[in-house]
């Protein structure tokens, strides 16, 4: 391990950035590469949320700017796409580029995250119909978002909400369509789930129960029919429907695994089946130890994550353990953080901000607290992240209570 | 140099808390917050220089403040920063205690 010279890293989201940032400040001392397809390392998760209604630069969703990637002596190769990984002169293997470069490396770390799940309907590959993943759509769907224009919105996940909510900003009509009675319900909970849900009509969005069957073109826009027999005149239409992995890159090297759905399979330091190639984020699955494979928690935290260990095991260490999974969402204003599970075994308690209004919801299983979630009241997630990784006992009325600091349930108060 | 103030007393801000200091009182370009944490105060340019937040309201343990928005971590002995999506540091103020007064010295390059 202490031989190796020289990594690349496909992938410049936050999984291949970190690992780059990582491997310096653990004290790397060889050449570093990363490989990104789009025009620069740039942050994911704004796409959706207040840097889509304020039309953010690529500038500034950049998580470094070029000289502060040199000053790290950070190679960074935008605009150009990974097409395979053969072997080569070095232990890790070969990249061959889009333009024809290859880089040989004695590491090479597979972070290439995923693609929006395409459209599945009929007329689903309409110019008026978008999906959003990059910045490019991003910049694309805001144009869309005129003052009065109708936009359908296609699925009320935390992408779809979220999207939902800005284009509203913007002064769009939105339809928000999707078959499930509460979205979310199946992560958060109905109680949280069905309140944030509920934001959308409550700051006058047109919201369906349904699923998009057709969409059409016409003179000024599209039409979008229902399965519920109702069609929908818009301007455009924006499809959240989930992610999808790309296979063909880890392919060439024999690690896109038909068991875990054509992504790479990983151990706890990144590692997948083939020697000297590390992969981290949304492209993996995560072998455990008793064997069994589970799908990356798909959230950015965890890509994160990922690459501090995938870091930590280049340089021959090993990164501190991980708790329970975190996350973030902003619609409407409010700012949602949820951790670990909220639904499964155990009991939901739910601290009320106002009737109707929840503070937090929590999850509690034999005594323990195993998630928790907070509208616009970030400090208790923190705490209760706390509270989860270090398995305090909790008593369900004092999570209730809005009077009592979750803080000072870790600390003992 | 002068520019030293008294921003708070011992006593006033929790262990693993902190107060803000508004500019207008500081005459820096930033908020100031003064943070309590390990037994030793440390004053720290107040927002995160990922997004919009007061670091002040953020969870601090360990020497380490973590933004209340994207869970940045900042050190309020140096600034540095942690962990992504922030990947600047703060500027960090001098402080020192005297009696019961808390003293600030405003960062001579973050002065507006």
């Amino acid at each position: 391990m202490n031989a190796i010279a020289s990594v690349v890293i496909v992938g410049g989201g936050i999984a291949g950035v970190t690992t780059a940032r990582e491997l310096r400040s653990g004290g790397f001392a060889g050449t570093i590469t990363i490989v990104e397809s789009e025009p620069a390392c740039y942050d994911r998760p704004p796409l959706t949320k207040a840097a889509f209604v304020d039309a953010a630069s690529l500038e500034s969703l950049a998580f470094a700017t070029p000289e502060e990637y040199a000053a790290q002596h950070i190679d960074v190769l935008t605009g150009v796409r990974a097409t395979a990984i053969v072997r080569g002169e070095r232990p890790g293997g070969c990249v061959r580029l889009a333009d024809g470069r290859t880089l040989d490396a004695d590491a090479i770390v597979l972070a290439t995250g995923v693609r929006a799940h395409a459209p599945t309907f009929d007329g689903g590959a309409l110019p008026e119909v978008s999906v959003l993943r990059v910045y490019a759509d991003a910049l694309r769907v805001r144009e869309l978002a005129t003052p009065g224009a109708t936009i359908v919105v296609v699925g009320a996940g935390l992408i779809g909400a979220e999207l939902t909510s800005g284009l509203v900003a913007l002064g769009a009509h939105v339809v928000l369509v999707d078959p499930q009675p509460v979205p979310g319900a199946a992560g958060l909970g109905e109680t949280l789930a069905g309140y944030l849900h509920g934001l959308h009509a409550a700051h006058g969005v047109d919201v369906r129960q349904a699923t998009v069957t057709a969409v059409t073109a016409r003179d000024d826009g599209v039409l979008v029919a229902l399965d519920d027999g109702g069609t929908l005149p818009a301007h455009a239409v924006v499809v959240g429907a989930g992610i999808a992995v790309d296979p063909a890159l880890p392919a060439t090297a024999g690690l896109a695994d038909p068991a875990a759905g054509g992504s790479i399979v990983v151990d706890a330091a990144g590692r997948t089946t083939s020697p000297g190639v590390w992969a981290a984020g949304d492209a993996t699955w995560r072998r455990a130890e008793d064997g069994s494979l589970a799908p990356c928690a798909g959230h950015w935290e965890a890509a994160r994550l990922d690459g501090v260990a995938v870091a930590a095991d280049i340089l021959g260490t090993s990164a501190p353990a991980r708790g329970a999974d975190w996350y973030w969402s902003d619609r409407y204003g409010a700012h949602i953080e949820v951790v670990g599970r909220l639904v499964g075994d155990g009991t939901e308690v739910v601290r009320w901000a106002a009737p109707g209004r929840p503070d937090a919801v929590f999850r509690v299983a034999d005594g323990l607290l195993v998630g928790a979630a907070s509208v616009d009241d970030p400090m208790t997630v923190r705490a209760a992240r706390r509270l989860i990784d270090q398995r305090v006992p909790v008593a369900p009325d004092r999570l209730a209570d809005p009077a009592v600091r979750l803080r000072d349930l870790l600390r003992g108060a | 140099m002068t520019g030293e103030l008294a921003v708070a007393k011992v006593g006033e801000i929790g262990e693993d808390e902190a107060i803000v200091v508004p500019r207008a009182t500081t005459g820096t370009v930033d908020d100031v917050a003064v943070v309590y944490t390990g037994g030793e105060y440390f004053a720290v340019d107040n927002t995160c220089t990922h997004e919009e937040a007061s670091l002040a309201e953020g969870w601090i343990e360990d020497g380490i403040i973590e933004c209340p928005l994207h869970a940045s971590g900042f050190c309020v002995r140096d600034g540095a920063v942690q962990n992504l999506p922030a990947s600047r540091d703060i500027a960090v103020h001098a402080v020192r205690v005297e009696g019961d007064d808390i003293l600030v010295t405003p960062n001579p390059d973050r002065l507006a």
